[in-house]
């Protein structure tokens, strides 16, 4: 048998671009952080007349094709692809020497809404061969790369709603085994009526507010958005005098059997995701000074999650971020990267918006809605999704 | 570092059994054209479809009550691989990596038509889960058992290429000792549709013309190894993006030269009666043998390169390729995917003849 390699190179995040409804770039993002800013509006893409929810974080369509040159082939781009090049010109401010030897990103739906558009289409002849050809999950992204001549190959991982936490930890793993020294990873997915229609027929969306780890917790609500993360081996980075934003020392990965819709109640899937990812940190529980919760505000997702946190940790601050910009899916684990990035950076806790009651049967001590000063120097971001797909990850300030 | 293929296993429109289906590709078999209706036009596709005995053998499970075709196949190719394999794999020590294009298109088409036709009230909530693209994997990781690291990888044509890289970067990385790879597909006429409107589709009528692919369905599944088990995945090219058809072929070629053609003896191409045809021959040039499986199975997109491995491992062990009696010489095979919506990539095999020999004497 083939020795794996004993080596464990470092990871340094060197470059980060965001899009959310917390806002376009970093600056933005954390100002909404700071301020707790609900971004959560109702929804106007698709009509929400017989659903029982009826808001979304959304991204404004006329912001988000600002300083685009509007050409013929940029006008048949799907949003998400729109959202990638937003958050890709972002990172390419901080870091235009970055070479990417392969780019790896989650979603769960691509360009979802050119498919619906497409079947609506059908037997009317008002189809377009762009809506076929710009649907596949991989265009998005591939598109956007080729607006900054990128030539990498693209892996695009579709675990549901841990895709962008699994893209990140996946590339962090393999510079981490000296596979590759420059990965771009991240995730991006845009709002669709098929998906909204799905999560509201399966009611694990809520017409309420939505209230992470609250006792009176009714469901989600979607959200959508890009974001991406440079990422390159510590020393490679340093050579070339890279500016180094934080660093990825963990990452874990579970699969919980229980169900393809609802995890294991005993919390026992999030829980090996987060011990993995604190044995390849090399830390115990209480080296973690923040926990971004995957938090959907779904009954039985906080209820596992929350016990498996109140199993492993101490009183450790906890948020989900979700109650502000709701839950973007595949691109949710990496915008919450980036959301554990300017934590790091700030030393700012994020707030747990909209947080009324505490649940009973969870002893958390959750952030509730003011963000908080603190000192700390590890943070941990969970991402769960359907499937059964668990996965953790940890940053650490440089 | 590389990985070796310990078992193998597919469910095509020709059956599934490794070596049954070769054998009857070697014999020129091709599986029946059926004839698909277009539920919105006059439209209608020409398909090859999966025969029901090919998934006869599947162990029932709660997890494939109410799963589509997409997660039968899965489960058959997957549970298939591993019987292959001589040493059953260590499962907690196993990764599952699936490959997909379209997905479970069949339950997200009746689950979108229902909002459209009845309204969102009565979208059913046991269609929506099964359209997410990590359904088939789930279920699979559940009848399995495996509790670690599944991933689910989606891209065009060529999206089994990108599996199979990401599952021997685990490997080497030493994450799992084996990677179960495993790739689907599923027939719906909405996919044919939008095939058709793509101009990529054989025209219904005249299906002896040999322009524009047709679509077919099933499985494919490789179990990868670091134990040296005979045949070894000498280099895998995770390959780079054309962004117009004209740039095919020139991608092709920088794949193939850092694949290392001139050690392989033959090549499994991805030609499937549309422009990938022509890009490749373009790409190998006159000299280089190469086989098709795509013209003869059809295209299932997604499944498509776990075929082609496939095809490629058979053509290394029994020495023969399907068209041609002339025998293969040398151990080496390259498999080239070439998707229709901008990916490419490849692998290199190698093969340890004597191995095979012993095992299938």
């Amino acid at each position: 048998m083939n020795p794996p390699p004993k080596i464990a190179r470092r990871v340094a995040i060197v470059g980060a671009g965001v899009v959310s409804p917390l806002g376009f770039g970093l600056g933005e993002t954390l100002q909404s952080l700071r301020k707790g800013t609900d971004c959560v509006t109702p929804v106007t893409a698709f009509s929400v007349d017989k659903t029982r929810c009826k808001t979304a974080g959304q991204i404004s369509d006329s912001r988000l094709l600002e300083g685009m040159n509007r050409s013929r082939r940029d006008r048949r781009l799907h949003r998400a692809s729109h959202m990638v090049i937003a958050a890709l010109d972002e990172v390419w401010s901080q870091t235009d020497a970055f070479k990417p030897e392969i780019v790896i990103v989650g979603t769960t739906s691509g360009g979802m809404t050119f498919g619906e558009r497409f079947y609506r289409t059908l037997g009317n002849g008002g189809c377009s061969a762009a809506l076929i050809a710009n649907y596949p999950p991989q265009k998005q992204i591939v598109d956007a790369l080729e607006k900054f001549h990128i030539d990498a190959p693209v892996q695009v991982i579709a675990n549901a709603c841990a895709s962008g936490t699994n893209a990140i930890g996946h590339a962090f793993s393999t510079i981490r085994a000296g596979q590759y020294q420059r990965v771009l990873a991240g995730g991006y997915d845009a709002l669709s009526e098929l998906v909204f229609v799905g999560f509201d027929s399966l009611q694990a969306s809520t017409p309420e507010k939505c209230r992470p780890f609250d006792a009176k917790r009714s469901g989600m609500v979607l959200g959508e958005g890009a974001a991406l993360l440079a990422l390159e081996e510590l020393e490679s980075a340093q050579r070339r005098g890279a500016e180094i934003l934080a660093e990825i020392v963990g990452y874990g990965i579970s699969t919980d059997n229980h169900h393809l819709t609802q995890p294991n109640p005993d919390g026992s899937g999030p829980r090996r995701a987060m011990e993995q990812a604190l044995a390849g940190a090399d830390l115990t529980s209480g080296g973690i000074g923040y926990v971004n919760a995957h938090g959907t505000a779904t009954v039985f997702n906080d209820a596992a999650e929350g016990k498996a946190i109140e199993q492993m940790f101490d009183d450790v601050p906890i948020s989900s971020t979700k109650g502000m910009m709701g839950h973007s899916l595949g691109a949710a684990g990496a915008i919450e990267a980036i959301v554990s990035l300017l934590a790091l950076q700030h030393q700012l806790l994020p707030p747990n918006i909209n947080f009324r009651d505490r649940d009973p049967e969870l002893r958390l001590n959750i952030i509730a809605n003011q963000a908080r000063q603190a000192e700390f120097d590890c943070v941990l971001s969970n991402s769960f999704g359907f499937g059964g797909t668990n996965a953790s990850i940890v940053l650490r300030k440089m | 570092m590389s990985s070796w293929i310990a078992g193998l296993s597919w469910v095509t429109p020709l059956g599934s059994g490794v070596d049954s289906v070769w054998q009857r590709l070697l014999a020129g078999e091709r599986p029946p054209l059926e004839k698909l209706q277009s539920e919105h036009n006059a439209a209608s596709y020409l398909v090859h479809r999966v025969p029901d005995h090919a998934t006869k053998n599947l162990p029932p499970h709660p997890r494939l009550r109410r799963a589509s075709a997409i997660s039968r196949f899965a489960a058959a190719a997957g549970l298939g691989a591993i019987a292959d394999a001589e040493v059953a794999p260590n499962l907690e020590r196993s990764a599952l990596v699936f490959a997909i294009s379209n997905g479970g298109v069949i339950y997200t088409r009746r689950f979108y038509s229902e909002i459209v036709k009845a309204g969102a009230q009565s979208a059913s909530p046991l269609l929506f889960p099964e359209t997410v693209f990590n359904a088939p994997a789930s279920h699979l990781a559940a009848i399995l058992g495996i509790c670690g690291i599944s991933y689910t990888v989606v891209g065009d044509g060529a999206v089994g290429v990108l599996a199979l890289k990401l599952a021997d970067d685990l490997l080497a990385s030493g994450q799992v000792d084996t990677c179960l790879v495993v790739a689907a597909e599923e027939i719906d006429p909405l996919v044919c549709e939008a095939y058709r409107q793509w101009r990529l589709l054989r025209n219904s009528r005249s299906p002896e013309n040999g322009r524009g692919m047709i679509v077919s369905e099933g499985a494919g599944a490789v179990l990868l190894s670091r134990n040296d088990s005979g045949c070894e995945v000498k280099k895998i090219d995770a390959g780079s993006n054309f962004f117009r058809r004209a740039e095919a072929s020139a991608k092709l070629r920088r794949t193939l030269e850092r694949l290392g053609l001139k050690g392989a003896s033959f090549c499994i191409g991805s030609a499937n009666g549309t422009f990938v045809g022509a890009a490749e021959r373009r790409a190998l040039g006159e000299n280089v043998r190469a086989y098709y499986p795509k013209l003869a199975l059809g295209d299932s997109i997604g499944a498509s390169v776990l075929w082609q491995v496939i095809a490629a491992v058979q053509g290394l062990r029994t020495g023969r390729l399907p068209g041609s009696v002339e025998p293969v010489r040398g151990s080496g095979a390259i498999v080239l995917a070439c998707g229709v919506n901008q990916q490419i990539g490849g692998l290199a095999l190698c093969s340890d003849r004597e191995k095979y020999r012993s095992a299938l004497s």
